[in-house]
C-alpha cells in the first residue's frame, strides 16, 4: 500500500494535477464562500470542464472543489453570519460573535485550521480503511451486490428524505427516470413515448445540473427582496486578536481530534452528510467543554468543532463510494458520475483495476488540504470581498453556466431542455419535501441494481430461493429493513417533539 | 395552496403514471428476450412509486378533509413565486433563442435580464459583466475544449 501512496505522490506532482488542485481549491473556496452557492453548484459547474482533461486531474480538481467549498462556507458564516453551507451554521454562532469582536482573523484561522486538521485526519482513514473493504466486499458475487444495492436505496431513501416515504419515492424517480431510453442489457427501447429524443435516455449532466444546482439559482430569485448582508468588519488594533497561537491550538486539538473522528463516523455512514457530523460534533464538544455557556457566544472550541467534523466528512464519504459503490450523499453521488464519466467505476475492483489512478487521486487529497491551507491563509483579504458580492452578479452567471455545462455533454440544445424539465422538476421536488439527493442517487445506482439483477437471475436460474441462500445477502437485507424501522421510529419522535412544542406554545 | 394541496395533486399524477407503465403493453420495443424482461424492473418501480404515494397522499387527503391545522413544513409561501415564473420565462426563451440568435447575442441579454430580476441596478458592472462572460466562455469553449457554443443563424 506504501509504495502505491509514493507511487500516486509521484503522479500527482506535475503540472497537470498541481494546476487542477490550485484551480479547484480558488473555486470552491470564492463558490464555499458566496451565500446561496454550495460546494454541490460548484462541482456540477466544473464538472464538464473535467472530460477534457485526465481523470487523474478532473477528479482532483472535483475533489479541491469539494474540500474549499465546505471550508468556504465557513468564511460567509464568520464575516456576515450568513453561513455558505448548511454544515457552516454552526460556524456562524461562534465566528461570527468573534468578528464582532473585531476577532474575525482569529476566527477565520481557526476554522481553517480546524478544517484542514479534520480533512486531513479523515483523507487518512480513507487511504488506510477504504483498500481492506474493498478486499470484503470483492467476496461479493452479483447476488449479495443486488441486496447491497437495495440497502443503498433504502437507506439512503429513508434517510434523506423529509419522511420515509418521500425520501423512498425521490430514490424511485430516480430509478424510474434512469430507465428511461435503451437498456443497456437488452437493447430494447423503453419508456420513451415515442419521442426519438429519448431513446439514449437522459443525459446525466442536465439531470444532475437541474435536480441539484437549478433549484438553488430559482431559490435565490425567490428570496431577491431579502436584504443582501453587507461585510462591515471591526478589525481589533491587537495582532494577537488575528492570528491563532500555538498554545491555542493545542488547547482545541483535544477536539478537533473528537470531532474529525465524529464526522469521519458519519460521513461514512450513508444518508447523514456534513450537517448531521457538524450538530453531532458541536453537541459533543459543549458536553464535555468545562465552559459550555461560552459556546455560541464567540467559542474556538465551538468553531473547531463544527469545522473539523463538518470538514472530515469529505474523506470518509467517500469510503462506501470507493469501496461498495454507494453514494451516501448528493456530493458523493456527482462525484460517483464524475468517475463513472471518466471511464472508472467505483467499487471494490477500481483498487486493482486503476491502482495508479486512485491512489494518485489518494495523494491528492493530502495535497489539496495542504494547498487548502496556503490558499485560504494568504487570501482571506479577497475572500473576504468575495463572501459580500452581491447575489445579481452571481446567479446570472450560474444560469450561463448551467445551459453551457449542460450543452457540452453532447454539443446538443437537447439537454439544454431536459436542463430546463429537470430544473423545475427538481424545484417541484424541494417544494413538496422529495429529495434530490435521493433522486440522483437512485438515477445512478438503477443500472448497476439491473446489471447485477440480471447477472444473479443468470446464475440461480429458475430457482429464485437462492437469491435469499446468500449469508451476506442476509445481512444487508437485514440493514435495509434496520434503516427503515430507525428512519420510521426517528421521524416518530420528530413529530411527537414537535407536537408537543407547538402544544406548549 | 398548501403542502397537502400539492401532494395530492402529485401523488395522483404519479399513481396514474404508474398505473399506465403496469397495465400499457408497447412501452419497451425490440431488444433481446431475458429471463427478466425489459419491463420487470420498470414495472417494480412503478408499483413502489404506487405504494409510495398512497403512503403520501392519503394521509394528506385525509387532513384535507378533516380540516386538520397546518404543520409548519405544510404552509407553502406564495412571495417571490411572480419573480420564479419570469426566471423561467427567460429561461425558455434563452433556449429558444440561442440557435437562432447564438451565444454571443442571446446570452447577454439573459444575464442582464437575470441580474435585473435579482435586483441588480449597478448597470456598468452589469453591462460589462454580461458582455465579458460569454464572450470568455464562447472563445474559452471553441480554443480549450472544442466545444462550439451555437452561432448566429441568419
Amino acid at each position: 500500500m506504501f509504495s502505491n501512496i509514493f507511487q500516486g505522490f509521484a503522479t500527482v506532482m506535475s503540472a497537470g494535477p498541481l494546476l487542477g488542485i490550485v484551480l479547484g481549491v480558488c473555486v470552491g473556496i470564492v463558490f464555499g464562500a458566496i451565500p446561496g452557492i454550495s460546494a454541490i453548484m460548484a462541482i456540477a459547474i466544473i464538472l464538464p470542464l473535467t472530460f477534457y482533461v485526465d481523470p487523474i486531474v478532473g477528479i482532483t480538481m472535483l475533489l479541491a472543489v469539494y474540500k474549499a467549498g465546505i471550508y468556504g462556507g465557513s468564511i460567509s458564516a464568520i464575516l456576515i453570519n450568513t453561513p455558505g453551507a448548511a454544515a457552516s451554521f454552526l460556524t456562524s454562532l461562534d465566528g461570527h460573535a468573534l468578528a464582532r469582536s473585531g476577532k474575525a482573523g482569529k476566527a477565520l484561522c481557526m476554522s481553517l485550521y480546524a478544517s484542514v486538521t479534520g480533512e486531513m485526519l479523515a483523507t487518512l482513514v480513507l487511504i488506510f480503511v477504504a483498500a481492506p473493504i474493498s478486499l470484503i466486499s470483492l467476496q461479493a458475487g452479483p447476488i449479495e451486490k443486488v441486496w447491497l444495492l437495495v440497502f443503498a436505496f433504502t437507506v439512503v431513501g429513508s434517510m434523506t428524505g423529509e419522511s420515509v416515504p418521500r425520501g423512498l419515492l425521490s430514490c424511485c424517480l430516480g430509478m424510474m427516470f434512469a430507465m428511461v431510453g435503451m437498456s443497456s442489457l437488452t437493447g430494447a427501447v423503453r419508456l420513451t413515448f415515442g419521442i426519438p429524443d429519448l431513446m439514449s435516455g437522459f443525459t446525466f449532466l442536465p439531470v444532475l445540473i437541474g435536480v441539484l444546482v437549478m433549484p438553488e439559482v430559482i431559490d435565490a430569485v425567490r428570496r431577491r427582496k431579502t436584504p443582501h448582508q453587507d461585510l462591515v468588519l471591526k478589525v481589533s488594533d491587537d495582532p494577537a486578536d488575528s492570528r491563532v497561537s500555538l498554545r491555542e491550538y493545542r488547547s482545541v486539538l483535544g477536539t478537533i481530534i473528537k470531532s474529525s473522528g465524529i464526522g469521519t463516523v458519519i460521513g461514512a455512514l450513508p444518508g447523514l452528510g456534513s450537517s448531521a457530523a457538524a450538530f453531532l460534533a458541536y453537541g459533543e464538544a459543549k458536553r464535555s467543554s468545562k465552559n459550555p455557556e461560552e459556546f455560541g457566544k464567540g467559542s474556538l472550541h465551538g468553531i473547531a468543532a463544527a469545522e473539523s467534523s463538518n470538514n472530515a466528512v469529505c474523506g470518509s464519504s467517500m469510503i462506501p463510494m470507493l469501496t461498495l459503490s454507494i453514494p451516501g450523499d448528493d456530493v458523493t453521488a456527482l462525484l460517483m458520475g464524475a468517475f463513472l464519466i471518466h471511464g472508472i467505476t467505483p467499487g471494490p475492483t477500481i483498487f486493482y483495476e486503476h491502482t495508479d489512478v486512485i491512489y494518485a487521486i489518494f495523494a491528492g487529497f493530502l495535497l489539496v488540504d495542504l494547498f487548502l491551507l496556503v490558499i485560504a491563509r494568504f487570501g482571506f483579504p479577497l475572500w473576504m470581498r468575495v463572501a459580500s458580492v452581491p447575489p445579481y452578479f452571481i446567479f446570472p452567471c450560474v444560469t450561463v453556466f448551467a445551459v453551457v455545462g449542460a450543452f457540452t455533454a453532447n454539443q446538443s440544445l437537447s439537454d439544454v431542455m431536459i436542463l430546463m424539465v429537470f430544473t423545475l422538476l427538481g424545484y417541484g421536488m424541494r417544494l413538496v419535501g422529495l429529495n434530490p439527493a435521493a433522486f440522483i442517487i437512485g438515477f445512478i445506482l438503477m443500472p448497476l441494481l439491473e446489471q447485477n439483477l440480471d447477472q444473479a437471475v443468470s446464475i440461480v436460474g429458475g430457482d429464485y430461493l437462492r437469491m435469499l441462500a446468500s449469508p451476506i445477502g442476509w445481512i444487508f437485507i437485514g440493514l435495509s429493513v434496520l434503516s427503515v424501522v430507525s428512519a420510521i421510529r426517528s421521524n416518530r419522535r420528530g413529530r411527537r417533539k414537535a407536537a408537543a412544542l407547538a402544544a406548549a406554545e | 395552496m398548501t403542502r397537502r394541496h400539492l401532494d395530492v395533486i402529485l401523488c395522483s399524477v404519479l399513481i396514474v403514471a404508474g398505473v399506465l407503465i403496469l397495465t400499457l403493453d408497447g412501452l419497451a420495443q425490440g431488444g433481446v428476450e431475458t429471463q427478466l424482461g425489459s419491463m420487470l424492473m420498470p414495472r417494480v418501480v412503478a408499483s413502489l412509486i404506487i405504494l409510495f404515494s398512497l403512503m403520501i397522499g392519503l394521509p394528506s387527503l385525509r387532513g384535507i378533509l378533516q380540516d386538520r391545522p397546518l404543520l409548519p413544513t405544510e404552509l407553502i409561501e406564495a412571495e417571490g413565486l411572480d419573480g420564479v415564473v419570469i426566471y423561467i420565462a427567460i429561461f425558455t426563451a434563452y433556449w429558444w433563442a440561442l440557435p437562432i440568435l447564438g451565444f454571443l447575442v442571446a446570452t447577454p441579454a439573459v444575464i442582464l435580464a437575470v441580474a435585473v430580476l435579482l435586483g441588480g441596478r449597478s448597470w456598468m458592472p452589469i453591462l460589462a459583466m454580461s458582455l465579458i462572460t460569454p464572450t470568455i466562455i464562447f472563445y474559452g469553449c471553441r480554443e480549450l475544449i472544442r466545444v462550439y457554443l451555437p452561432e448566429w443563424s441568419f
